[in-house]
Order: structure tokens, then sequence, then C-alpha cells
């Protein structure tokens, strides 16, 4: 990992930085579309780099408890395949038809993908960056139950 | 080297410590109950624990000893192996995997699933739930008869078990008492609890009836519909059959959206409903159904186009359903609710429009 000379002299290490770029400016995806991501690594040294895993996933967030599901994973770890995967990586993935990104009132689906950069030491690094599937609107709000 | 932190926030399955240092702690609990198993079993094998209180010196456990004392014996010590060993296979299995890696592996495992899809979810639709226990029934004139979502009938259920329980714990006191009566002998205190458990077994029983009645007094309430799974941007045809003999001031219809989010507060489990949206279709105005046979008239719900489709994963659902409101001129207001399945606007299909219906007599469209 690279260091930066902080102003009383003491080495500090780089916060590692993953820049995504998406086909779509505004993020939002028709499903059965093809997402296309170019992602750069920042702030790392190719060589400690041990592994990164590429994903596109949703989740939960919400009141409830939080739930996954992993549309793509693709974990590299060969040496070969790492140098051309980092620093600068793209990849295509067909999105699915569901579930469509969702904005409740208490339960909301969020659609991402992940860039995580495992390092030699052991320690790992994640970064997660936001899109939409579909265009549903944010529900409208609680309403009374019926009596 | 970063310590780890002892009081991590937490909620639910998420942490806000280091993983590792999570997994590990996990992973010594779950190898201190395999060797305390190891322990405790060796100890019982090779006689060094003394298992007959009333015999000082150790004694070996005999295998020709009796079979099923045995296999008592090491119950203990076989539930600690059986229970830490398999949390330590679980904690080596994830140890070092990022959660997509794990959850990735799981999918995996789905699909290869003779299904082809997860249990729960609608095939090609992840995070949709399946229809097929919507679709089973056949209608008597549209093409599916809805099921229909009744919390009541458990409160019933549950009211009758605990009225029946109650009750025989009641009869068991009474006979004891009764007995004590015929013999001369008068036992105030069994007399005091017996009447105290009889006035709450009563009760038990006038709440059992009396919701046994407000289900059944006021007639079954039958939807159906002329298709399923509904697509977003769709019109459907909806049966509304509602029997009894008495008068309703007012039957209403109407298309709901409800979130449903389980969450863990402590140890208990809890789950939280939000209605977020609610279409009224119709309302029909002083209904009263011939006496020998049902009410029966006929709506059309349309999905909205940009509507969230069903959504179910393990701890939250987003629940399309119609309702139903009855009010009764002589009992209570009462709300049925019948589950719809909602597919997203993508696999959207032509369909043949909906066919028009008469109005039935004394209906008020609003």
């Amino acid at each position: 990992m690279s260091g930066s000379m902080a102003g009383n002299g003491v080495v500090k290490a780089a916060t590692p930085h993953v820049a995504v770029e998406f086909d779509r400016a505004d993020r939002v995806y028709e499903p059965r579309r093809e997402l296309r991501i170019r992602y750069h690594i920042e702030g790392v040294e190719p060589e400690v780099v041990r592994a990164i895993e590429r994903s596109v996933l949703w989740y939960t967030e919400g009141k409830g408890e939080e739930d996954l599901g992993v549309h793509s994973f693709e974990r590299i770890d060969d040496p070969a395949t790492l140098a051309q995967a980092s620093p600068v990586g793209t990849f295509m993935i067909p999105l699915p038809t569901s579930p469509l990104s969702y904005e409740g009132v208490i339960v909301k689906v969020r659609w991402c993908v992940r860039v995580r950069i495992f390092f030699g030491s052991g320690r790992d690094f994640v970064s997660e960056h936001v899109f939409d599937l579909g265009g549903v609107p944010p529900a409208r709000g609680p309403l009374e139950r019926l009596e | 080297m970063r310590l780890p932190r002892f009081f991590g926030k937490k909620r639910g399955h998420r942490r806000t410590g280091s993983q590792a240092w999570g997994s590990f702690g996990e992973g010594l609990f779950y190898a201190g109950l395999v060797a305390a198993g190891i322990v405790f079993a060796a100890l019982l094998l090779s006689g060094t624990v003394n298992y007959a209180p009333s015999d000082s010196q150790p004694v070996a456990l005999p295998w020709a000893y009796a079979w099923c004392l045995w296999l008592l014996t090491m119950l203990i010590p076989g539930a600690l192996l059986a229970f830490g060993g398999s949390g330590l296979a679980r904690v080596v299995r994830t140890w070092g995997k990022s959660e997509e890696r794990r959850a990735a592996s799981e999918r995996l495992t789905v699909l290869l699933d003779a299904m082809g899809h997860a249990i729960g979810e609608a095939p090609g639709h992840p995070g949709v739930p399946p229809c097929d226990d919507l679709v089973n029934s056949p209608g008597t004139i549209l093409r599916y008869r809805l099921p229909i979502e009744s919390p009541e009938s458990w409160t019933l259920f549950g009211f009758g078990l605990f009225a029946g329980l109650w009750n025989a714990i009641v009869v068991v006191l009474a006979v004891g008492a009764g007995f004590e009566l015929v013999s001369g002998r008068i036992d105030w205190l069994l007399l005091a609890l017996l009447a105290t458990f009889l006035a709450v077994g009563i009760g038990g029983i006038v709440v059992f009836v009396r919701a046994l009645v407000l289900a059944t007094a006021v007639g079954p309430t039958q939807i159906e519909i002329c298709d399923h799974p509904l697509m977003p941007g769709e019109a459907y045809d909806v049966l509304l059959a509602q029997g009894g003999s008495g008068v309703f001031r007012s039957l209403e219809l109407f298309l709901e959206v409800e979130e449903l989010a389980t969450f863990r507060q402590g140890t208990d489990t809890r789950t939280e409903r939000t209605i977020v949206y609610r279409e009224p279709v119709r309302e029909w105005r002083d209904v009263q159904p011939v006496p020998g046979a049902r009410f029966e008239t006929h709506a059309t719900i349309t999905i909205p186009s940009a509507a969230m489709h069903s959504f179910a994963s393990a701890h939250n659902a987003v629940k399309w359903r119609i309702v139903v409101r009855g009010s009764p001129e002589r009992w209570p207001v009462f709300v049925r609710v019948f589950p719809l399945v909602v597919f997203p606007a993508t696999t959207a299909a032509t369909r043949a429009p909906v066919r028009s219906v008469a109005l039935a007599a004394g209906e008020v469209v609003p």
C-alpha cells in the first residue's frame, strides 16, 4: 500500500479508493439490460493486492434484518488475471428482471456494485456503488390500517 | 495490530467490529464446547466420574451395561460435541470469506437444485414470491378463487386452545376438591384457588364463543380473479361473493400494498407491518344477500404501471392484497384479506381486455 507523509513527519497509509464509472450517467438501468462497469483502484500498490472480488448484488435496508442476494460474483486471485484486473478493470453483467430497486417506508431494496480488495496482510477493503434497477417511484407513506 | 472492540454496536446479524475477531471469538466458543464434550465423555467412559451418588467408589461405565442408560449418560457430552462441532465447521467454512462470496456459494447450492430456483421464489424472478398456492383453486365464475389470509382463524384457535387447556386444569382441581369434601375435609386454600381458576376458565370460554360467533355469523367472503399472477399496468376482473343472511350497511373493496419487516429486538423476533398504498376499488351499499344464495358482484382492479412488484426475502416483504371491509347491521365491522402476487413490469404480456360486467342491483359506484 502506498504511503503519504503527514505534516508531523509520521508516515500515514493512504486510504484506498475505488473509482467506478457506470456506462449510464444516471445509473438507472432497465431489467435485462447490460451493466457495464469500469473501475480504477487508487492509493494501492498493485503488488500488495492478493485478490479482488467483483460482485453485483441487491440488499435490503430499513427496519428489518438485512437480506442480501448476489446476482454476479467473480473472485480474481490468479496472479496473471489479477494483473489485468488491477488497478484498472472492466466487466459487463446482464441484469435480472427482479427485484427492482425500491424506496419503501420500512423496506428498501438497493442494487450495488461492490469491489473488494484483499491485501497480503490479510485485511480487505470494500467499495460499494449504488445504482437503480427499474423505475419504481418511492412509496407514498404509511396509511392507517382498515378496521 | 488492532485490538478487538469488546463493545461493538450490533443489530441482528450486523457487526460493526472486526469480522476476523468476531469469527475468531465464535470459533473459540465452539472449540470450547467441543473440548468440554470430549473431556466429559472421556471422564464418564474412563470411570473418573462417579455417576452413582450412593456408591463412593468410582465406577467405569461398562459397555455391556444397559445400553439405554449408556446412551442417556452420553446425551450431554454428545450434545456438546454435536453443537460445538457443527458451529466450528461453519466458522471454518466461512473463515476469511466475504459476505458476497458466502451468499454466492449459497446461491450456487440453490442453482444445483433440480428446481433451478430458490425455494420461495418464482422461477426466473429473484426476490418475487411464487403464486402456486394462489392458483391451485379454481373459481366458480372466474378463473381462480383466492385463498383468504385470516389471522382471525389463528386467534380463534388460540382462544379455543387456551379455554380447553385451562378448563382441563379446572376439572383436575375440582376433582381434588370434590374428594376432599366427600372425605369430610374442607381445604379453603384449594377452594379459593378453584374459584379463581373457574372464573378465568369461564372467561376463556366466553371469549372463545364470542370470537366463534363473530367469525361464523357474518357469512363467508370469497374473491375470484380472472388471472394470476398480476402485471403492472393491467386491469383484472374480480368477483366478490358475500354469504350470510343479514343486511350489510356497506361492503367495500380495496387494493393494498403492505410492507413487512422482521427484526430482532434482544431475544425477541418482531415483525412490523405498514400499509403504503391503498386504492378504494368500489363500494356497495345496503347489501342484502338472498336467503339460500350469496351476494355476487364484479369489480375491476388496476395495478399501477409503475408499481413495485411483490417482493419476499428472508426478513423483508412487499405484499399486494385485496381487502374486503364489511359493515353488517347487527355485527361489528369485519375485514378480510386476500393475497395477490404482482410480477415485475418487464414480463408483462399482451392480455385480452377485461370483459365488461353488468352492475348488480343496488350497487353504488364511488
